[in-house]
């Protein structure tokens, strides 16, 4: 996804080589030490597609959704597969429940993200309302995330 | 239960938040699409709710041997199901189970389910299983709920047991029925000399194959079966422990064995634990009494102790006169010494059987430790010929040996000693 991204960076690409090998060598570490650094490896990942964006693409970029799902998903299966290494005997049934939850939250956070791309592409006035809107989900998710972060 | 998020949580928020912030300070949409399939795991995790599980174990046998396996069963119920729930039984070192102590399921609403373990008795001790480890996690596994559930379930494994076809007879009987034939003469079954008939013998008593023969009356006399006092004196100031191999495990496992031998043969067995802690049981006879040695066996622990104890500080009735007293000892504290020698001037009947700890410690060839296992081997030997010189026998045990050995070893020292 990030090399998609590099290659249509175009003479921008070096800027964004070192976040992006960084957020690689980052995700490599939480796959090998127990999940220290996913959360920094999503966030440059998400950094230097945003940075791409802005450098680059002039219209909204319709692979947004798509690039969204594979971050989520590299924080799902890197999860996934920490838990699988505690030794545990499984139902085997657990997996299948597993994959396929995953697999409804990755389809629903594409048609999510999909949907937020379609409203972002429609010709709507830019008002106040929608302003304050954007602001408010900003302040719920981060109050969300300290939430559940104390609980 | 306490509730647990998932460590990528607040990851997610802060990606999420980062995202939306972005949108609006660039005024771009991608940054908020970005945050879409977060918030909406975030979601997913907090619409999350408790689950109420109900956890029931229990164990098959409250008593195994050495070696034997026990089962355990956990029943496992929920109104409201869980969509993960991890169960693990927090095990002793002694005991393992067949594929390990954890396990995941799931568990739908209204369903019980049993998990049964396994569980192999690797060496002796008193156990206690539980509570259990439970933690419930919701699918994506992005929050949890853990907790301690369901009562404790004691397990008993006692030692298993040495064959013996024969053991110590004791110098001295007593005076109640036994099995051991005693050496002063009374009425029993067992002949032991012919005499002059005297007023007051009995007519039974009359050997008339002898009156015969020499013209006037003789008569039989008789050993009578009498039973023994046999003190099992355990030694527990110090023990050499390798791998899993201990000088107190093969002691303990040698008192069990004698005590059950002696009292099979209807005598009185005690036992004194003698080291950092110490424990006695006063000598007495039947099945509640090897229970009773047992249980203090598996209770029997090494402890560090720097006291100056000798045998002053047992009460008289734990040691009473005339007793076999069966030392079982590594020889590695000179408490233990001195207290044997002190019972040896007592007038106790003592045997000392060395459970033998070089097997366990032996160095490299040519190791610099040689020399100082030479000098520690010496250093025994020279209790062993302390002991020899006020009439103990000591015979060692060596761990590649059956206990019946050492006790042969005993019994031929006593045929040709012949103590007083």
């Amino acid at each position: 996804m990030l090399a998609i991204a590099l290659t249509r960076a175009g003479s921008t690409a070096p800027w964004l080589i070192p976040s992006a090998a960084l957020g690689t060598l980052l995700l490599v570490a939480a796959l090998s030490r127990g999940g220290w650094g996913l959360g920094a490896a999503l966030w440059l990942g998400g950094a230097t597609y945003v940075a791409f964006v802005v450098a680059v693409e002039n219209r909204i970029d319709a692979a947004a959704p798509l690039v969204a799902v594979l971050l989520l998903l590299c924080g799902e299966l890197t999860a996934w597969s920490l838990d699988e290494r505690w030794r545990i005997r499984a139902d085997p049934s657990l997996s299948w429940r597993r994959g396929a939850a995953v697999a409804s939250l990755a389809f629903a956070g594409l048609a999510l993200a999909a949907l937020v791309i379609a409203l972002g592409a429609a010709p709507t006035s830019h008002g106040l309302i929608l302003t304050v809107a954007g602001a408010v989900a900003a302040v719920g998710a981060a109050g969300t995330g300290i939430w559940v972060a104390r609980s | 239960m306490s509730g647990l998020t998932a460590a990528r949580l607040p990851a997610y928020a802060f990606f999420a938040a980062s995202g939306l912030v972005a949108g609006l300070a660039l005024g771009r949409v991608e940054p908020v699409a970005l945050a879409a399939p977060f918030v909406l795991a975030l979601v997913a995790a907090v619409a999350g709710r408790e689950p109420h599980v109900t956890v029931r174990p229990s164990l098959d046998r409250e008593r195994a041997l050495e070696g034997d396996e026990a089962t355990a069963t956990i029943e496992l119920f929920s109104e409201g199901g869980v969509d993960r729930l991890e169960v693990l039984i927090p095990l002793p070192q002694e005991l393992s189970a067949d594929g390990g102590t954890a396990r995941a399921l799931v568990l739908h609403a209204d369903e019980e389910r049993t998990i049964e373990l396994t569980l192999r008795c690797e060496r002796w001790g008193a156990f206690t299983l539980g509570p259990l480890l439970v933690r419930a996690r919701d699918v994506l596994g992005l929050r949890s709920w853990e907790g301690m559930a369901g009562q404790a379930q004691p397990l008993r494994v006692y030692p298993r047991e040495e064959t013996l076809h024969s053991l110590v007879p004791a110098l001295e009987t007593q005076v109640f029925a036994g099995n051991q034939v005693s050496r002063v003469r009374g009425e029993g079954i067992e002949f032991a000399d012919l005499r002059e008939w005297q007023p007051g013998d009995r007519v039974r008593r009359v050997n008339w194959r002898a009156t015969a023969l020499r013209g006037a009356l003789w008569v039989n006399e008789q050993y009578p079966e009498r039973n023994t006092d046999v003190v099992l004196f355990l030694d527990t100031f110090a023990e050499v422990r390798v791998q899993g191999r201990s000088t107190n495990d093969r002691a303990v496992r040698a008192a069990a064995t004698l005590a059950h031998g002696y009292l099979q043969r209807k005598d009185r067995v005690g036992l004194v634990g003698f080291g950092g802690v110490l424990s006695w049981l006063v000598p007495q006879s039947g099945t509640r009494q090897l229970y009773a040695i047992v249980d203090t066996l598996l209770a029997s622990d090494i402890v560090q102790s720097y006291a100056l104890r000798g045998v002053d500080v047992l009460p008289p009735r734990t040691l009473p006169p005339k007793a076999l007293v069966l030392a079982i000892t590594p020889l590695l504290d000179e408490r233990t010494a001195t207290a044997l020698i002190d019972l040896r001037a007592r007038g106790y009947d003592l045997i000392v059987i060395e459970v033998s700890p070089l097997e366990l410690l032996a160095p490299e060839p040519s190791s610099p430790l040689e020399l100082a296992h030479r000098l520690w081997r010496l250093s025994r030997e020279a209790l062993r010929w302390r002991y020899e010189q006020v009439g103990v026998p000591v015979v060692t045990w060596r761990e590649d040996l059956p206990l019946a050995a050492p006790l042969e070893e005993v019994n031929a020292f006593r045929h040709l000693a012949r103590p007083a």
